[in-house]
């Protein structure tokens, strides 16, 4: 017996659902497949066609998270805003959706978002990275930058940004209250680097 | 082009904040050693000075801050001696820098500093003027991050809460900023919005601060600075909760009536949360506006009454000392009536507190002096007159006398008179020069409601009959808490 597409896309949302729970419940590291394909009533054979491994299910929890943040921020977005201020949007709107999965996210965030050199690069991780850099180079492109930024300074929004989640998965503080001004340090700092403006030519340092 | 203008903006800026500060008269009456030491600072970068940064206009009067600062400590330590001083000024370098990259909110850091103002080191009006310029500096964050705040208090964003919502803020508040907006039912209204994870910073500088002060652990009543300081850590800490600050409004709305022609905005509950404040808007000015209108002496002396009885009546009923006396607490209204807001800075006097405080006012009057003189041993932490030396007890008593002189005053009393303004400032002077600054920290908060009042009353030039409205506000005590237990529950 086929089934139906939308029956497919049931259990996938299913399987989410529950891994979601049981990360939120008993942590990233301890939950295993086995204990998500037994909630979701599932084979552990059958969820293996939808989610090959913990890391992909737990990052596909993620991408869609980063894509309902990307259309928070298009709804939200004005076309008031300065540069600053809309990157801000986009990463909080982002930040946002991401809220939920927040007690489990360091781990799965370190493993397929990391930027040093690993043997398996988990394609998920490298979407989302892509799919993010992409809204990025949009929303500098509004704001009159003929060129792309080059490769370094996407690198460093990339290391920026990791290092925004890696401090806002881990602050405890109400509604990440403190994680904001750090967001809004690391963008002026971006911003400032791809303008050209402002640049103290290294005397910060020279005495 | 542009750069040019704002290099130059900010060196005009310099010279006006260098001009308010007040200079050591004895060693640098010039104020060059001033001016060298918050040119050092200014232009020595800091990696987060390099960045422009929400802060960017507050940057600079956090600068002079901080060069004041190290100024102040320096003329602190002008008499020890030649090896202590060196090793201070080691420590003070350290500091300074430590100073430049304390907390990255400049918010903080700027309340740090205007709260330092209450240490009776730091002249209070030279410095009055130093701070009303901080207060309405550019607004530090952007509307996408105050957006941010609104949906984690509200779930929603401005423009859904509000019918309308100035992207702008108008205003710099305690520890946040004031956007003006419009409720569904058509209402004007001030909203003010914390800026986020304020308290820790607040914490965190501190703690940098009293780094900061350690050369002084030597020179002066150490332990005397470090309860004040947890005592200006208390205070705003407390103006970050909101809610509190509500309630006091709510309390001080109920204390006047329409004929009093004092205002204080309507609280909007629906509209407020622990984080967001939103109040009634007051159409109105401040007092350099009000100034500028070159107002007549009858509008001046009306303004002075109002603001005295204000005062009196929030002392009197509520036991209150607003201790945040700054300018732009007041609004100047068109129609004559005077405005009072943002109560976030406001110490409820124990019932202790409250007795001792009236103890040394009545003594006064009464000419008590035994009596006086055991209030003044008790404010500055002597168990008895005679533990004081001779001379401190002195000086601190004829302070108390200037500050009750209108008590004492028969009809109007002059608030716009130099000499009597300058006595004032020159007792805190003196006692600041011969160290006699041990005190309760509760005095912290009676000076700054006292000078801060003076000074503000001073640059308005206006008399009031002060010795009448005392009577008639603290009267209205006495009465009042005796009918009080029929009333109440």
């Amino acid at each position: 017996m086929r089934i139906s597409e939308q029956a497919k896309q049931e259990t996938r949302v299913r399987i989410l659902e529950k891994a979601a729970e049981l990360f939120i419940g008993k942590g990233f590291e301890d939950s295993t497949t086995r204990d998500i394909a037994l909630a979701a009533g599932l084979a552990a054979g059958t969820m293996f066609n939808y989610f090959p491994s913990k890391e992909t299910l737990a990052m596909n929890m993620v991408g869609d998270a980063f894509r309902q943040g990307r259309e928070d921020f298009k709804r939200r977005r004005s076309g008031k805003e300065g540069l600053t201020e809309e990157l801000y949007l986009f990463v909080a709107s982002g930040l946002r959706r991401l809220r939920p999965l927040r007690p489990f996210l360091g781990p799965v965030l370190e493993r397929s978002l990391s930027p040093f050199p690993r043997k398996n690069i988990c394609p998920e991780g490298e979407t989302a990275r892509l799919e993010h850099l992409a809204a990025v180079q949009e929303i500098i492109g509004r704001h009159g930058f003929a060129e792309t930024p080059d490769y370094v300074a996407m690198t460093m929004y990339w290391s920026l940004y990791l290092g925004i989640l890696a401090c806002w998965s881990n602050d405890e503080s109400p509604n990440q209250e403190s994680s904001h001004a750090l967001i809004d340090y690391s963008i002026r700092m971006f911003v400032q680097v791809i303008s050209g403006v402002g640049s103290d030519k290294g005397e910060a340092h020279a005495s | 082009m542009q750069v040019e203008e704002a290099n130059t903006t900010e060196s005009l800026q310099m010279e006006i904040l260098l001009d308010a500060l007040p200079k050591e008269s004895a060693t640098d009456p010039t104020g060059l050693r001033l001016a060298s030491l918050i040119t050092n600072v200014s232009n020595k970068k800091v990696p987060v000075n390099s960045f422009s940064r929400i802060w960017t206009l507050g940057s600079l009067h956090a600068r002079v801050t901080a060069g004041y600062l190290a100024y102040w400590l320096r003329s602190r330590l002008s008499d020890a001696d030649k090896r202590q001083q060196l090793k201070s000024e080691a420590h003070l370098a350290a500091a300074l820098k430590l100073f430049g990259t304390m907390g990255y909110m400049r918010g903080a850091v700027m309340k740090v500093g205007q709260m330092l103002a209450n240490l009776p080191e730091v002249m209070p009006e030279e410095f009055a003027e130093v701070l009303s310029a901080l207060h309405f500096e550019a607004p530090p964050m952007h509307f996408a991050m105050v957006r941010e705040v609104f949906l984690d208090e509200f779930g929603r964003e401005p423009e859904e809460v509000f019918a309308s919502f100035d992207r702008q803020a108008f205003a710099a508040a305690s520890l946040g900023q004031v956007h003006r907006a419009w409720l569904h039912s058509g209402e004007e209204v001030a909203v003010k919005i914390q800026y986020p994870g304020i308290a820790r910073t607040i914490k965190a500088d501190l703690r940098n601060l009293r780094l900061l002060l350690q050369p002084l652990c030597l020179t002066i009543d150490w332990q005397d600075t470090l309860a004040k300081l947890a005592d200006i850590e208390r205070m705003l800490l407390m103006e970050t909760d909101y809610a509190q600050e509500a309630i006091f409004g709510k309390l001080a709305r109920s204390a006047f009536t329409a004929a009093d022609r004092v205002v204080v905005p309507q609280i909007y509950d629906e509209y407020s949360t622990g984080r967001v404040l939103t109040t009634e808007y007051l159409h109105g000015c401040h007092i350099n506006d009000f100034l500028a209108t070159d107002p007549g002496q009858g509008e001046r002396d009306h303004f002075t009454h109002l603001l005295t009885v204000a005062t009196y009546r929030l002392y009197y009923r509520l036991h209150w000392l607003p201790a945040d006396p700054h300018p732009g607490n007041f609004i100047f209204m068109a129609d004559g009536r005077l405005g009072l807001i943002d109560f976030g800075c406001t110490l409820t006097l124990s019932d202790e507190e409250w007795i001792f405080s009236n103890v040394a006012i009545q003594a006064a009057l009464d000419r008590d002096l035994p009596g006086l003189n055991r209030a003044i041993a008790r404010a500055c932490r002597f168990d008895d007159p005679d533990d004081m030396e001779p001379d401190r007890l002195e000086v601190i008593r004829s302070g108390f006398y200037w500050f009750m002189e209108p008590w004492q005053q028969e009809g109007v009393f002059d608030f716009g008179d130099r000499d009597f303004f300058l006595r004032g400032i020159d007792n805190v002077i003196e006692a600041t020069r011969k160290g006699y600054t041990r005190s309760l920290p509760m005095t912290l908060w009676s000076n700054r409601f006292t000078f801060g009042g003076r000074a503000f009353c001073y640059k308005l030039k206006g008399c009031c009959e002060f010795r009448k409205i005392f009577l008639q506000e603290s009267t209205w005590t006495s009465t009042e808490a005796d009918e009080k237990p029929l009333n109440s529950p």
